[in-house]
């Protein structure tokens, strides 16, 4: 029997029953990797397709996050109704996130810009208590789904389960078209791209509004899941954490954003009873997959039919 | 009215000046070469054609309308396409994929269309592979379709290039040293293919390339450029006797 993509679905369907095997500690961590999911595929839309180095990822995810939860504190929106504007939200920081690429500011200096995006929000974080708690924080009421209070880890989950399955199947569509197209083409030429009629300026301002909007969503999943948001959530470490999930996963590739999120997220996990380990085999799990697969997790699914290998995953 | 017409076009590096009150025209269904030693201004001149440079004095009009204070992807989507001296060909895309590339704007998908997997959007994408085939096969290079860019010997890129600078019908086809790195069969069949588009699908061809051999026999009009300006235009064998030719580039 010839396999095709769409067995892909088996995945969502069969993690259905996955709440029936799993404790409420393990469905918290499952829950955790979903958020993962949005916030890798979102990441690398903008540094593995656009080939940018833009770190403004962090800020897209607090910046979705704190939205979420101000629009439910502040204005008593309910939480699913904060999802879509959480992520226009990020949209709009993912555009102010391009003005320096729009100027010509590439490569390392495009990187410490963006990094400084990040701490911008973590100080303003800090410093509207009013809005965001300060660094005492922000709780973030159960989120609440037509009068069901999304209070297990179960309900969570098959709600962000939905959000995950619609993310992916979007994002897959738009890099799989001319859009895609673009994106690659401006990461490896971007002179010829502009040769062939590719507008660049507005590409670049599409893939980080699109970057923003998905990890914005990220971030509105992650103030459901946790209930507390802290500014120190937001900071260095988080952002090593997101950009581990695509150089992991694989980068470019939606299917390494996927597994990158399960390997970066469930590592820690598993070593949580012996302290100390788990930073420890979360570094050696980094450093032995980029030593063995350069091109990340994805690439080792492809050896094993080509129905794995993601389109746009370019092996050497 | 020509298709192409540059009117005392200056480029200026600080205080370097490249390319120097350069005046020509260009028609459809003619080959122009454009020559001159290393440093003579030649690609500077493509790239203010193609919008990369600004001018610093003249006018550059295509069709009519004045083209140098647009963007190159402005310039591009009005019909002039160039290739590359260097690279230019997209790696990390198959040669297929190149190809739809050069015919981004052709490929008519919304992003809600994209978004929601419209038929539209999906008749779009594949009328465009459609094109990019038959292109390839024109071309005689259907094989390389779904090898990644990158993985293709130089005259293949070289072949990909112009079929993707092609792929939109431009009038104008601006080429940079399309003949470097070529054995001379691949040399020869790039000349066939040049002539043929230039007879049976009357577009103008501008090209700069070293090869003296292969300028002679492709081009219509010889230009020559030293130290920025042009120094002799005309048919290849009358610019060759030219005197000031003789000095200034082949140093005889």
């Amino acid at each position: 029997m010839k396999l095709t993509r769409s067995v892909f679905w088996l995945l969502p369907i069969a993690a259905l029953a996955l709440p029936l095997l799993v404790n409420p500690y393990h469905q918290y961590v499952v829950n955790l990797i979903l958020v993962y999911v949005v916030v890798g595929v979102g990441f690398n839309i903008v540094v593995g397709n656009l080939g940018q180095l833009a770190f403004s990822n962090v800020a897209f995810f607090g910046i979705g996050a704190y939205a979420s939860a101000i629009f439910t504190t502040q204005l008593g929106i309910p939480w699913w109704l904060t999802v879509i504007p959480a992520g226009v939200v990020g949209a709009i920081a993912g555009c102010a996130a391009s003005i320096p690429a729009l100027r010509g500011v590439r490569l390392f200096y495009l990187a410490i810009m963006t990094l400084a995006f990040g701490e911008l929000m973590r100080w303003s974080y800090i410093r509207t208590p009013a809005l965001t708690g300060g660094s005492m924080g922000l709780t973030v009421p159960p989120a609440e789904l037509f009068g069901w209070v999304l209070e297990s880890e179960t309900q969570k989950f098959y709600v962000f389960l939905v959000i995950v399955v619609v993310i992916v199947v979007a994002v897959s569509r738009i890099l799989e078209s001319r859009i895609g197209r673009a994106f690659l083409s401006i990461k490896n030429d971007e002179r010829a791209a502009a040769a062939m009629a590719v507008p660049t300026g507005r590409y670049f301002v599409l893939a980080f509004a699109l970057s923003g909007f998905v990890v914005g969503i990220g971030g509105s999943m992650y103030a459901a899941l946790v209930g507390h948001l802290s500014p120190e959530a937001f900071d260095l470490v988080q952002l090593i954490l997101h950009f581990a999930i695509i150089m992991v996963g694989g980068l470019g590739s939606l299917v390494g954003s996927i597994l990158g999120a399960v390997l970066i997220t469930a590592t820690p996990e598993l070593f949580r009873d012996w302290p100390g380990f788990e930073e420890l085999m979360f570094g050696i799990v980094i450093v032995i997959v980029i030593l063995f697969l350069p091109r990340g997790l994805a690439s080792l699914l492809a050896r094993v039919h080509p129905i794995f290998k993601d389109r746009y995953l370019r092996e050497d | 009215m020509a298709l192409l017409e540059i009117t005392g076009a200056s480029v200026q590096f600080g205080g370097l000046t490249a390319v120097n009150e350069v005046s020509f025209q260009a028609e459809p269904g003619e080959v122009r070469a454009l020559i001159g030693p290393n440093g003579a201004g030649k690609t500077s001149l493509f790239k203010a054609i193609a919008g990369e440079e600004p001018l610093s004095a003249g006018t550059i009009r295509f069709q009519g309308a004045p083209i140098h204070d647009l963007t190159p992807h402005e310039i591009s989507a009005r019909g002039v396409r160039r290739t590359f001296q260097n690279g230019g060909l997209f790696g990390e895309l198959t040669a297929l994929e190149n190809i739809l590339a050069g015919l981004h704007t052709r490929i008519p998908s919304s992003f809600g269309g994209l978004l929601l997997g419209t038929r539209a959007a999906k008749t779009a994408e594949k009328n465009g592979t459609r094109k990019a085939r038959a292109l390839l096969e024109m071309m005689g290079i259907p094989h390389v379709a779904d090898q990644w860019a990158r993985d293709l010997s130089g005259g293949q890129q070289r072949m990909v290039e112009i079929v993707r600078a092609l792929a939109t019908d431009p009038p104008l086809l601006l080429l940079d040293e399309p003949a470097v790195g070529l054995a001379p069969p691949a040399r020869a069949e790039l000349m066939k293919i040049i002539r043929r588009l230039v007879e049976e699908e009357n577009i103008a061809v501008i090209l700069i390339e070293h090869a003296i051999e292969f300028v002679m026999t492709v081009c219509d009009t010889l230009m020559v450029l030293n130290n920025g300006e042009l120094i002799a235009e005309g048919p290849p064998e009358e610019v060759r006797r030219n005197r000031e030719v003789l000095e200034a580039y082949l140093g005889r």
